[in-house]
């Protein structure tokens, strides 16, 4: 399998002018809709790193596709966010099907690493700052220059992620709360933007220095750009450091300082509360996705069963949020 | 009851212990990881069996104290009324509710939560 997936590498990038030798390709832990390798290119010049991301197949229904993902982080690049390089695009079924090939950014996307490794210490203290500058140049970016990004106004977000938790027929009374409450709240205060959609540890790469790329583009989208900042401020996505509301590394006050510097929009504790409520609902449904493409027997992954009791993990935030305080 | 002991939750129990301490050290990191997901679910498998029938109880009783009749007293038909607006979002009984119900499912899902820890301190 490897060893076929290794030809075909090389003569899609001899095809696209890359001439070399692919070598150590191995696959990396990688999101259910996509599978992500990573290789060696080398000729007699030089050698380098890359990634493969490509399409299992099977679409995700909250993904853009591969090759759409690639194209946008070229252009977000162009506007100065720090992403990877795209080497080469596929689109054909005879090259690698929906796929990219990216160089590889050295560093680390492991959450516990991240929090925990005592080589990231100085990158701790900068990274919600960072990370609020990086999200605010995102959110900055001419949208004209982003026609082929679905749309997704946080209302019909919404509408849309209600209809999926229903469709389990799983009734959750804190769920219905939420939804009921969010449905009351105001979104018109901002100007739509790009949106990254999955702005969180894991989907960074972190290096000695701090925040040196934000990778998986697949959930982007045109939308509300609070959603990045509730994303990023939710308990889920602390990895049991809850006390540092971004990340389990930083504080909001540091992270809005860092999205000021390059934004004017003013944003309060209270609507980023707001969009906390939002984005912990919204990975709860996720769960619910993902724990029941293993009860209908989809895929079938021990991974996929347990998640469907971390459900209540966010029913806890969301009350926590609500009614108790919580940050 | 029929069945003699170990109960199923202490069939569960030692075969958690036995991933834990004999079979996880020896794999390498992403094995150990995934065994390490069925330690937790098995974990999980025990806490329900152990608490199930008293967690179900007190449930039941915090249902029917907000939704006073006895043939309305379920989860299902507590997320109704919140759909439907009959209990309305600024009501404390149902906000105390919310919160008990969901004390008690993650007491059995995940007791380790940072969230929880916080709220039975």
């Amino acid at each position: 399998m490897s060893e076929e997936l290794q030809l075909k590498i090389e003569q899609f990038l001899l095809k696209k002018g890359n001439v070399g030798m692919v070598s150590e390709l191995v696959p990396l832990t990688g999101g259910a809709s996509a599978e992500t390798w990573r290789f060696t290119f080398s000729n007699e010049n030089k050698s380098s790193q890359m990634i493969l991301r490509r399409g299992s197949g099977k679409k995700s229904p909250l993904a853009v596709l591969k090759s759409e993902e690639a194209v946008i982080q070229q252009k977000v690049k162009s506007f100065g966010a720090p992403v990877p390089t795209i080497v080469a695009i596929s689109l054909d079924e005879k090259d690698l099907g929906d796929a990219y090939i990216m160089s590889l950014v050295q560093g680390e996307s492991i959450a516990r690493k991240i929090l925990r490794d005592e080589k990231f210490s100085a990158a701790r203290q900068k990274l919600a700052f960072q990370c609020g500058e990086a999200m605010a140049k995102i959110h900055s970016v001419n949208l004209n220059d982003f026609d082929q990004v679905p749309k997704k106004p946080i209302r019909e977000e919404l509408e849309r992620l209600y209809l999926t938790y229903s469709s389990f027929n799983q009734p959750s009374p804190v769920f219905e709360y939420a939804f009921k409450w969010l449905n009351k709240q105001d979104f018109t205060n901002r100007k739509d933007a790009l949106v990254h959609g999955d702005f969180r540890l894991g989907n960074l790469m972190i290096d000695e220095s701090g925040l040196a790329a934000v990778i998986d583009w697949e959930m982007v989208s045109v939308g509300n750009p609070m959603l990045d900042i509730g994303w990023m401020c939710i308990n889920s996505w602390r990895f049991g450091q809850s006390e540092k509301v971004v990340g389990g590394f930083g504080d909001l006050k540091e992270l809005l300082e860092g999205y000021n510097s390059i934004s004017n929009e003013k944003i309060d504790n209270e609507e980023v509360k707001i969009w906390q409520v939002l984005g912990t609902l919204r990975w709860g449904v996720i769960c619910l996705i993902q724990v029941y493409s293993h009860l209908n027997g989809d895929v079938n992954s021990l991974e996929k069963a347990a998640i469907g009791r971390r459900v209540s993990e966010t029913e806890i935030d969301i009350v926590d949020l609500l009614f108790l305080g919580g940050k | 009851m029929i069945f003699d002991r170990p109960t199923s939750a202490e069939l569960v129990e030692a075969v958690s212990q036995f991933l834990e301490k004999q079979i996880k050290a020896n794999l390498p990191d992403h094995l150990a990881f995934k065994t390490q997901i069925a330690i937790n679910v098995l974990n999980i498998v025990k806490r329900e069996q152990e608490n199930k029938e008293l967690l179900t109880k007190q449930s039941k009783e915090i249902l029917l104290n907000l939704l006073k009749n006895p043939k309305e007293a379920d989860i299902k038909q507590l997320a109704e009324k919140i759909a439907e607006g009959k209990l309305t979002l600024e009501n404390k009984e149902l906000q105390k509710a919310l919160i008990e119900i969901t004390k008690k499912k993650i007491s059995v899902d995940n007791p380790k939560y940072s969230t929880y820890k916080k709220l039975i301190k």
